[in-house]
């Protein structure tokens, strides 16, 4: 396993509760207005932390046996310390990469920041072009990403692309990989449009769960190509799970890999730009252990009890679908934030090939209707329903005509 | 630190079907094939993909070993 990337958690990191891996949001401002955005980033926050408050938590980091830091925003660059940031994170002994829209990631920026150490960037493209240009909120930044994309390669940077799986951009995967590759990326990383922030706005956007039965094996057939090509897809922690698909998209280096529950807070968190510590960079402030002006980051690491809704979660906690499902035990509900986006909390995932399969042998999908909005805040998140429903064109389905309301 | 991490009990993956099962009977739930059988069988597999590799290997060395004489 020593060929695998510092990020990825063994065993013992688990066990031991290293953070390997933290994703550190260094300002909310942004030079985007992506429609999806799920902490509605534009302005800075008022009280972000300052180069010395920075420095200081990249030294507590380091101390806790961090791995790797990925630097997020809004959009990092637009932080004038952003390359003293990453030169700290590399002194510290840690690997840096940098996760960007790539809208004004210029050559020369570029340069600049692998002087500085940064090893690799992921841009975010969500499909061709005009789809792109649409979500992104800004015409043209499609061009400028795949610009960002060449340059990141240019620079000796190991380029990645992250990609939003929607309903605008999942027809035009196939397309968007040939494209990346001709342009260097050797990494894809893919998430599903997540129902939080400005994507609560916006569920025409969002998958519904029988789609899954679409994307699974469009993902399982892309990962298989792109890696003859060159290209490792990486599904998101979002991604799954499990199905006859399991072991082909996950697998990085044996086929044995398989999903084994959301690890926020056990092996990874997220830092927002006042210094705020959460389990997972993409939950709301409910899941904060604390606030690293307050308390010091081991102190919060290892005491907060936000911090501990994974390690401590066990089937009981499960609910709806999920609570009896096989794969229980070991998948406990897939992903904390995209449940918690849908339904206030963690414990049932629609969004989950196996779920999609067995609901489909009965003849069955399904639907999720948002019944309540959000409020506008970043990180807030509305309400879904479940509805369960016959397949549209199955023979018996005159005899299920009746909705079902399973969740929410 | 008192409290550890959560490690997810393991799952085994059918080499018939490629899904993955809780090992926890000797046939998959989803196949029914005999999990052990198709493993030493898989594995059987393996070996000799390896065997050919090497051998294609060794093809290669040996004919850039004559093709580098031949230059000399």
């Amino acid at each position: 396993m020593d060929d695998l990337p510092v990020r990825y958690a063994g065993v013992e990191d688990s066990v031991n509760r290293v953070p390997v891996s933290i994703v550190w949001e260094i300002t909310l401002a942004c030079d985007l207005a992506c429609q999806h955005c799920g902490s509605r980033a534009g302005r800075r926050r008022r009280d972000e932390l300052s180069t010395a408050e920075c420095l200081d938590l990249i030294a507590q980091m380091a101390d806790l046996g961090t791995r790797d830091v990925g630097l997020i925003g809004g959009e990092a660059y637009l932080r004038k310390d952003w390359l003293e940031i990453v030169s700290a994170v590399r002194a510290a002994g840690m690997e840096c990469g940098l996760q960007s829209g790539g809208r004004n990631l210029t050559d020369e920026r570029l340069a600049k920041a692998a002087e500085a150490g940064l090893q690799g960037v992921g841009i975010s493209i969500d499909g061709l072009a005009e789809v792109h240009d649409e979500v992104r909120g800004v015409p043209g930044s499609y061009e400028l990403a795949l610009e960002a994309l060449r340059n990141t390669t240019r620079n000796g940077m190991v380029a990645t692309v992250n990609t939003q799986i929607n309903t605008r951009s999942m027809p035009q995967l196939r397309e968007l990989m040939d494209i990346i590759i001709d342009a260097g990326a050797t990494n894809w990383q893919l998430a599903i449009t997540v129902a939080m922030g400005n994507a609560a706005d916006r569920p025409e956007l969002l998958l519904q769960p029988w789609q899954m039965l679409e994307l699974m094996p469009l993902l399982a057939e892309l990962s298989l190509e792109g890696r003859e090509r060159g290209l490792f897809l990486q599904p998101a922690n979002n991604i799954g799970y499990f199905g006859p698909y399991e072991s082909t998209i996950r697998n990085a280096i044996e086929d044995e890999i398989h999903w084994h529950g959301c690890n926020a807070g056990d092996t990874i968190f997220g830092i927002e730009a006042d210094g705020t510590i959460k389990s997972c960079p993409g939950l709301p402030r409910v899941y904060a252990g604390g606030n690293v002006r307050d308390k010091s980051l081991r102190e919060i690491w290892e005491t907060a009890e936000p911090l501990a809704m994974t390690r401590r979660r066990t089937v009981d906690d499960l609910w709806g679908w999920c609570r009896t499902c096989y794969y229980a035990e070991t998948c406990m509900a897939g992903c904390t934030w995209t449940s918690h986006a849908l339904f206030g909390r963690p414990g049932n995932n629609p969004m989950c090939h196996y779920r999609a399969l067995e609901m489909d042998k009965a003849g069955l999908r399904e639907r999720l209707v948002k019944v309540k909005d959000a409020n506008g805040l970043p990180f807030d998140h509305g309400e879904f329903e479940i509805v369960v429903e016959p397949v549209p064109g199955r023979a018996d389905d005159e005899r299920r005509r009746d909705r079902i309301l399973v969740g929410g | 630190m008192a409290e550890q991490g959560r490690v997810a009990p393991r799952l085994r993956l059918c080499r018939g079907c490629r899904q993955f099962v809780v090992p926890d009977r000797p046939d998959c739930r989803f196949c029914g094939g005999d999990l052990d059988l198709l493993e030493e069988d898989y594995e059987a597999r393996q070996a000799a993909v390896r065997e050919a590799a090497d051998d294609l290997r060794r093809a290669m060395e040996r004919h850039k070993g004559m093709a580098g004489r031949r230059r000399s």
